[in-house]
């Protein structure tokens, strides 16, 4: 099998799917990078190259460049999607969500539901986000929390190349307005990654490592944060279940419950901000079903609340780690 | 001088490269008998027990449980109670620097590969000494090559071996429509032949056996032997909702309660292994391959196919294995093996032998192609 990146992954997804389904669309700020210097277009695929080649395959009525204009062009695709065409369109930055919320939460997020299940909206919004590339407060935010709380709106944070594009799949295909999630330090990590198609279904946590002392529930890129961490707790004696919920809504509760159950100590960690985050949402569902299961409270390990920092050393202060995550694990950890 | 024995990261499998230390069963300073359980070590398909090579004392635990370690890896160390801490010490020192070397053991696994067949493409493993005969090994349905993890590397050490991905299995393309058991007999003959173009020993697990089965009644001259593993085809009876609730399981927690009943241990079933499974079965196309398969096994009144004649005609020594505790295609009834056909049953083991007493499996294995006729 071959070893693919998490870019490539995506890439692979969509024209997997555009292919296979002519209603597929997509629409964004330079997807195809506009013109390169010899006029040759498509010379890009975006900030972060996924959409690579896509505009060859498939033309420019598929794949459309747009204006600087989140607020139009998510308005168009909500639209789109409800006329019976399958939009993926893309936030470059999701910090750029405050643009076009009214038409994220308030139009998407709740057509099924106003118009009595009559109408469907199969809108894919993709988007960058999480901090790490010196980029200042206003594209480095993890805002995973805030589409979480609205009901109408999938959530999907895949952590590895694999899960990429099994979970991007799953998402076109869902009839539902889904909100995907990329982080734009993952996109060149690198796993197998199989040539076929394959979906993976909503509401599935992975278990990544299994383990008996602790379980360390991690979202998007720290699920690496919480493997490294846990290999380094091996080393001294501490064995630690990671789970990665993958999606956040729907949340896979039973397995999160079940392990919670059966370990009693959990370490919930998070690129997002503390205050009414997702890690607060699990933390209160562990603690209300799991309470007597539980031997020590539920440890969270996110940023602080505070904007992303522009300077390299409080950018890096300001995303959780491995030791922070060890450190966690041992206060609740008898060793 | 005392005997100082090292206790290190076994090598299961042909491309196993790693294991992790899950559990010690025994505690530093603990007796240890030659034969007995001391570590469990956990691969990418099951939970395996290693037993202790020399009898004496558990002396030293250089890896903890939980850590992961190349194979070869210096784990424990066995001495009986003359040797001095400094001796060990040495020996654990000798040892870093012997692994430090770069004096690997295994420079090099060898790699499954993709062989061309009509319509298609077969993957398979090879390893083991050049020589005439050739073990051919066939796995069940919804498994892959490395079913034979226990099993491969034991026959490669004194002959040549292929492990084979059935159609619509592991890394091999499907095979759709019509007469799927001839088009999987059919592929599997394709890609092996110029591999192998003498005797072949067969050795099958469940519906690999009827594979096997039906390429002796193509060649009988071209088999030397026939170890069948719990194969389908000899009784009516089968536990059909098996191979229903594996083909309808797409989420871990009921694909973990599928592949539970194949084991008499159930605890023995990894993490990795639901994984691994879960993303087979989630590649385009293979539910369907793996329903369509599912059919030419077991209908609602039981099994579908049937090898008991075939067996009887052969003239090959064939020998059965099967694990008494098997939920899944039951152990046959005397009237039902036939008169020519040998039956070797395992206690405390399930649907699964060639895993769970991997050792039994591989002696019944040599003595089944050592026999002369």
């Amino acid at each position: 099998m071959a070893k693919k990146s998490f870019r490539q992954a995506l890439n692979d997804a969509l024209h997997a799917e555009m292919a296979r389904d002519p209603r597929v669309i997509m629409m964004g700020e330079d997807l195809t990078g506009g013109a390169g210097a010899n006029g040759v277009k498509d010379a890009w695929g975006g900030p972060f190259g996924v959409t690579r080649g896509l505009l060859g395959a498939f033309g420019p009525e598929r794949v459309r460049d747009t204006p600087i204009s989140e607020a139009a062009f998510i308005g168009a695709a909500a639209g789109a999607a409800l006329t019976g065409l399958r939009p993926i369109a893309e936030i470059m930055f999701v910090d750029f969500a405050g643009v076009c919320l009214d038409q994220i939460m308030n139009q998407a997020a709740k057509f099924r539901y106003m118009f009595g299940g009559r109408a469907k909206t199969p809108l894919v919004i993709r988007a960058t986000y999480g901090a790490g590339s010196r980029s200042g407060s206003q594209h480095t935010q993890a805002l995973h929390s805030l589409f979480t709380h609205i009901p109408g709106l999938k959530v999907v944070i895949p952590s590895n190349p694999y899960d990429a594009k099994g979970l991007l799949l799953q998402a076109i295909r869902d009839d539902d307005p889904v909100i995907f999630l990329e982080h734009k330090m993952l996109y060149d990590t690198v796993g197998e990654v199989p040539d076929a198609s394959y979906t993976i279904p909503f509401g599935e946590a992975r278990v990544v490592r299994d383990g008996k002392d602790v379980a360390i529930i991690a979202i998007g890129r720290m699920v690496g944060v919480a493997e490294e961490a846990a290999r380094s707790l091996a080393s001294e004696g501490i064995s630690a279940c990671v789970l990665d919920p993958r999606t956040t809504s729907p949340l896979d509760e039973d397995t999160l419950l079940e392990v919670t159950e059966k370990i009693g100590r959990v370490v919930i960690v998070d690129e997002a901000n503390p205050r009414c985050s997702v890690a607060t949402d699990i933390s209160a569902l562990l603690a209300d079903q799991c309470f007597d299961a539980l031997k020590a409270p539920i440890k969270l390990v996110t940023a602080p609340h505070s904007p992303v920092p522009y300077a390299p050393n409080l950018e890096d202060a300001y995303i959780p780690t491995p030791a922070a995550v060890m450190k966690a694990v041992k206060s609740i950890v008898k060793r | 001088m005392s005997l100082i024995e090292a206790v290190t990261i076994p090598k299961w499998g042909m491309t196993m490269t790693e294991g992790k230390i899950t559990q010690w069963m025994i505690s530093e300073g603990g007796a240890v008998a030659r034969g007995q359980e001391i570590l469990e070590i956990e691969t990418t398909k099951v939970t395996n027990v290693l037993e202790a090579a020399s009898s004496g004392t558990l002396r030293r635990i250089v890896l903890n449980e939980g850590t992961t370690a190349p194979v070869g890896a210096l784990a424990g160390v066995i001495a009986d109670e003359s040797a001095t801490q400094e001796e060990i010490d040495a020996f654990i020192q000798s040892y870093a620097d012997r692994l430090g070397s770069g004096e690997d053991g295994e420079a090099g696994s060898p790699a499954a590969r993709s062989v061309a067949v009509e319509g298609g493409s077969v993957n398979l493993l090879e390893a083991g000494e050049a020589g005439e005969d050739v073990v051919v090994f066939l796995h069940g349905f919804g498994g892959d090559l490395t079913t034979w993890l226990f099993n491969q590397p034991a026959l490669a050490e004194t002959m040549r071996t292929i492990a084979v991905d059935l159609p619509g299995h592991g890394a091999s393309s499907p095979v759709a429509g019509g007469d799927i058991l001839a088009k999987i007999v059919s592929s599997v003959e394709e890609a092996i032949r110029p591999l192998a173009p003498g005797k072949i020993h067969l050795v099958a697990h469940s519906f690999g056996g009827a594979v096997a089965a039906a390429m002796a009644a193509r060649q009988p001259a071209r088999v030397g032997s026939l170890t069948l593993i719990a194969p389908i085809g000899l009784s009516k009876q089968m536990n059909r909702d098996f191979l229903v609730d594996f083909v309808a399981a797409e989420r871990r927690r009921p694909l973990l309660a599928v592949l539970e009943r194949l084991f008499a241990d159930p605890s023995k079933i990894t993490n990795d292994m639901v994984e691994g499974t879960l993303r087979f079965k989630r590649l385009e196309g293979v539910p369907e391959a793996l329903g369509a398969i599912a059919d030419t096994i077991a209908n609602e009144s039981g099994q579908s196919q049937s090898i008991g004649k075939t067996l009887a005609e052969l003239a090959c020594p064939i020998t059965l294995i099967w694990g008494e505790e098997d939920q899944i295609v039951p152990v046959p009834q005397d009237k039902e093996i036939p008169a020519n056909v040998e039956i070797r049953k395992i206690k405390g083991v399930g649907h699964m032998p060639q895993m769970e007493a991997a050792a039994t499996v591989n002696d019944a294995i040599n003595s089944n192609i050592n026999k002369r006729h």
